[in-house]
């Protein structure tokens, strides 16, 4: 049977006297806490060990005595000793005894008090660091857990690995870790924090000023939270724009983002935790390179220069989509078009852009005044400048989308008439309860009026295909770039940032696992091994602290797109995850 | 092997005979037979004994179909020529279709229309439907196929009317056989060929005209077989000469080669079918699939 005894690194230096610590039987290890020196009163020690089990549950008792080279009397130890191990009953005793020799190597003998078969036991010495382990979190590396993590929304506390218990119990301890040499207590111990107790005066200013600004943070935030909410807002022609607006969408995020953070319940655990500080240092790098994008912005008149540039690069696209439709008009690649129906939908796609360029230029003398005032919301953050950004685009290029929906139309509706008529120039029909096609006799005059369609249907369509075709590649440009916009926004919501500058900084605090260097190996002398926390890579940090956001992930794979092209059907290739599907 | 299964008999002892059946043991090997090996085979029993003159007169139904294809491309290539206007074909069309309406009823005495329920109410409306409709579609049709070559129009339209040809109900009852694919391909043919005109009264006109061959011509033929032999007899060798005297007139090549078409349709192919019944080798017996011969509603319910 191995034996593990897990050793504080700040110990060796300590003077001799009682381990305390915590025994875990079912993995053979003992976690030493802390050393209590001579001279001591067993019933106060007693009693303080019961305070201490009662407030952090965890079991924890003297586990053996410690004698240091130093601290060293030779004459009745060994009785002194035994008279030790029965007051403080336990299963097994261990008495650790320092090498005169080297300072880090001590001989291990262990006594078991129930059957006193004291055979030789295997022990193994580890060494570790008590802040970075009470500091640290101990995270399941399993791919597995972590998809299902994220797919019921709950972080699963209870972790199955062995080390998990070790470093819970150093964790819960951390009330143990606060009496320091400086405190007027009966006992004298040395942990890692015995020669003094580690604060910083910012981060308690932080948490005495932080308060008072939640509270009034969170009720600004509810005030215009409950305003959007409002029915005002909400009639049905100013919602769908409202969801459309990406600008609203981002607006809403945040303003959930500071609600979260402003709350006033204190983070129930870890995960909780990080996602707070995720939320909150993203929010900051956000508000931080907003009003870095502004002062650029702002200096040498470089908003005037962009409203200079809107109109003629409005004017610049009106005008080249004109050229496509008389080319379309025209006999384009050489391809046979019908001459009325060609002249039909040029003329007709022509009056929009007329229409469209009209409005353009009336909105023109007001538009840099727009752009003044709207560029100032930047300071809300990055990603409402870029959702701004975006919002522009479409506005500028609605008609583009105005003329993918009508070619869209006609073309799926000459699609759907073209094949529910070929099944009726075959004779067949299309059965709706079977949901097969089936053979069907006709009138005369049914047969004679569908032929008739079809042959007009049949002979239109490569002039309707034509126009869908180039409509469509249009609207698929405009959707790339905007698609391109949402994906750095999302990239910017999602990143966290905290947790990636704790893995940069303080490695140990997110743990994946543990590892071991041999210490000393010594024939005769148990094995020391020294324990280092692995951290977690970056990629996992990435993967599990994910900030959830709207995100925008293409709907249909690429065969159902082709396939909805093909047939006609709008593309809405962005879906937001808690739109409705339509 | 009947030797072999001879003495074998002989030779056991016992004069079991063979039964043909496998749930026995009987001192034969499993594929053993005896005398009795297909005697239950019949050749040839349901093969009709056809006489040449019968399949002759039968013929004409092709011939017909086949000339009506006739007339009506003759009939568009004239007007194609300007030979004749559209409105001499509308008007002769109409008093065609007048006197083949009153016809029809004459003809089976009335009993046809009782039968089906059509009242001529119906038929009006409909006749009207079809005017107006292909009225105010001709000059979408006369535009729809400008910018496609004239040899693909052709092309497209030969194609279509062997399609029609081909899908022809006959009276056969074969699975191939689909009346409304050979009528769409017809009209199909017809707006193709129609869309070639100078205007879109011609387009009207040639449309209307496929109208009355392909669809009300054939209804008017079967009747009259069913009721008036004789008649229908007549009406079909008149339709033929009129379709080899047009052809003349556009094209003697065309023509002779028509006539031999007609010829060889008529009498070489029933000739061929009489002859090759003789080299028929049918084989029947038992192992035949089984056929539900009667009507079986009667045990139903």
């Amino acid at each position: 049977m191995v034996i593990k005894v897990f050793f504080p690194s700040c110990c060796p230096e300590a003077e001799s006297g009682l381990l305390l610590g915590r025994w875990i039987p079912e993995q053979n290890a003992a976690v030493v806490l802390a050393i209590i020196h001579y001279p001591f009163i067993p019933g106060q020690v007693k009693q303080y060990l019961e305070q201490i089990q009662s407030v952090t549950t965890v079991n924890v008792s003297v586990l053996g005595s410690w004698s240091s080279h130093s601290s060293r009397t030779k004459d009745n130890i060994d009785q002194f000793l035994q008279d030790l191990s029965s007051i403080f009953p336990h299963d097994f005793w261990f008495q650790l005894t320092q090498e005169k020799e080297s300072r880090s190597v001590f001989k291990c003998h262990v006594v078991q008090q129930c059957d006193s078969k004291n055979d030789k036991e295997n022990v193994i010495l580890i060494h570790y660091d008590q802040r970075k382990v009470m500091l640290s979190k101990l995270h399941d590396v399993d791919s597995k857990s972590i998809e299902c993590n994220h797919n019921t929304g709950e972080e699963a506390e209870a972790i199955t690995s062995d080390f998990a218990a070790i470093f819970d119990t150093v964790a819960k301890c951390e009330l143990l870790f606060m009496i320091d040499k400086y405190d007027e207590t009966p006992i004298k111990f040395t942990h890692w924090q015995s020669a003094g107790r580690e604060t910083s005066i910012i981060v308690e200013l932080a948490k005495q000023a932080s308060v008072p600004v939640c509270m009034v943070l969170l009720f600004l935030v509810t005030f215009v939270l409950n305003i959007c909410k409002s029915r005002v807002l909400n009639i049905w022609p100013l919602h769908i724009l409202w969801s459309r607006l990406t600008t609203c969408v981002q607006l809403a995020h945040r303003l959930d983002h500071l609600q979260t953070i402003a709350s006033s319940t204190k983070a129930q655990n870890h995960t909780e935790f990080m996602r707070k500080a995720n939320l909150f240092v993203s929010f900051l790098i956000d508000v931080g390179l907003g009003m870095l994008l502004i002062s650029w912005l702002y200096q040498q008149n470089r908003i005037g220069q962009l409203a200079d540039a809107l109109i003629p690069a409005a004017d610049h696209i009106a005008k080249e989509l004109e050229i496509l439709l008389e080319w379309l008009m025209g006999a384009p690649a050489g391809l046979k078009m019908n001459k009325a129906l060609d002249e039909v939908l040029g003329h007709f796609f022509l009056y929009h852009i007329h229409l469209w360029i009209s409005y353009i230029h009336l909105m023109s003398p007001f538009i840099e005044m727009i752009l003044w005032y709207v560029g100032l919301s930047a300071c809300l953050g990055l990603t409402v400048a870029l959702s701004i950004g975006s919002d522009i685009i479409a506005l500028l290029t609605f008609h583009i989308y105005c003329f993918y929906v009508y070619g869209a139309r006609i073309y799926c509706l000459k699609i759907y008439g073209l094949s529910s008529l070929w099944r009726l120039f075959r004779g067949k029909k299309w059965n709706v309860l079977r949901q097969r096609v089936d053979s069907c006799s006709y009138d005369l005059d049914q047969l004679f009026i569908g032929t008739l369609l079809f042959t007009v249907l049949l002979f239109l369509l490569p002039t309707t295909a034509l126009y869908y075709l180039v409509f469509t590649l249009l609207r698929l440009v405009v959707v790339v770039i905007q698609g391109f916009i949402h994906l750095l926004v999302d990239l910017i919501n999602s990143l966290p940032l905290y947790a990636l500058g704790l893995r940069l900084c303080r490695p140990y605090v997110l743990a994946a696992g543990v590892k071991f260097h041999v210490f000393q190996k010594v024939a005769g002398k148990p094995l020391h091994l020294l324990m280092q926390i692995n951290p977690l890579t970056y990629g996992m940090i990435i993967k599990r602290y994910r900030l959830p956001t709207y995100g925008c992930y293409p709907k249909d794979s690429w065969a159902a797109l082709c396939k909805k092209l093909f047939i006609g059907r709008l593309i809405y290739p962005w879906k937001r995850r808690n739109e409705k599907q339509d | 092997m009947r030797r072999a299964g001879a003495a074998a008999a002989a030779a056991g002892g016992r004069c079991r005979r063979w039964k043909k059946v496998l749930y026995r043991a009987q001192p034969f090997p499993d594929n053993y037979v005896d005398g009795s090996f297909l005697e239950e085979l019949r050749k040839n029993i349901y093969v009709r004994q056809y006489r040449y003159w019968s399949v002759v007169l039968e013929s004409s139904v092709v011939i017909q179909q086949l000339s009506s294809v006739c007339v009506f491309v003759v009939i568009w290539w004239y007007m194609d020529q300007t030979r004749l206007s559209p409105q001499q074909l509308f008007a002769s069309g109409l008093i065609v279709y007048l006197l083949g309406y009153l016809l029809f009823d004459i003809i089976d005495l009335g009993e046809g229309r009782m039968h089906s329920g059509r009242t001529r109410w119906a038929d009006l409306k409909s006749t009207v439907v079809f005017v107006t409709f292909t009225y105010g579609f001709s000059p979408v049709l006369k535009t729809l196929t400008e910018s496609i070559s004239t040899d693909t129009i052709y092309a497209m339209s030969v194609f279509m009317l062997l399609g029609h040809l081909i899908f022809f109900d006959y009276g056969a009852n074969a699975a191939i056989v689909s009346s409304t694919l050979s009528l769409n391909m017809a009209i199909f043919a017809s707006v193709c060929l129609a869309s070639r005109l100078p205007s879109s009264l011609h387009a009207f006109a040639t449309v209307t005209l496929a109208i009355q061959i392909f669809a009300l011509w054939p209804m008017f033929q079967k009747k009259l077989k069913a009721r008036a032999p004789g008649c229908y007899l007549t009406v079909t060798v008149v339709n033929t000469l009129a379709a080899v005297l047009g052809l003349l007139t556009a094209s003697p090549t065309a023509a002779v080669l028509y006539a031999l078409l007609l010829l060889t349709i008529t009498f070489l192919c029933p000739h061929y079918l009489v002859t090759l019944q003789s080299s028929k080798d049918n084989i029947h017996g038992p192992w035949d699939e089984a056929e539900i011969k009667e009507d079986l509603s009667r045990f139903l319910g």
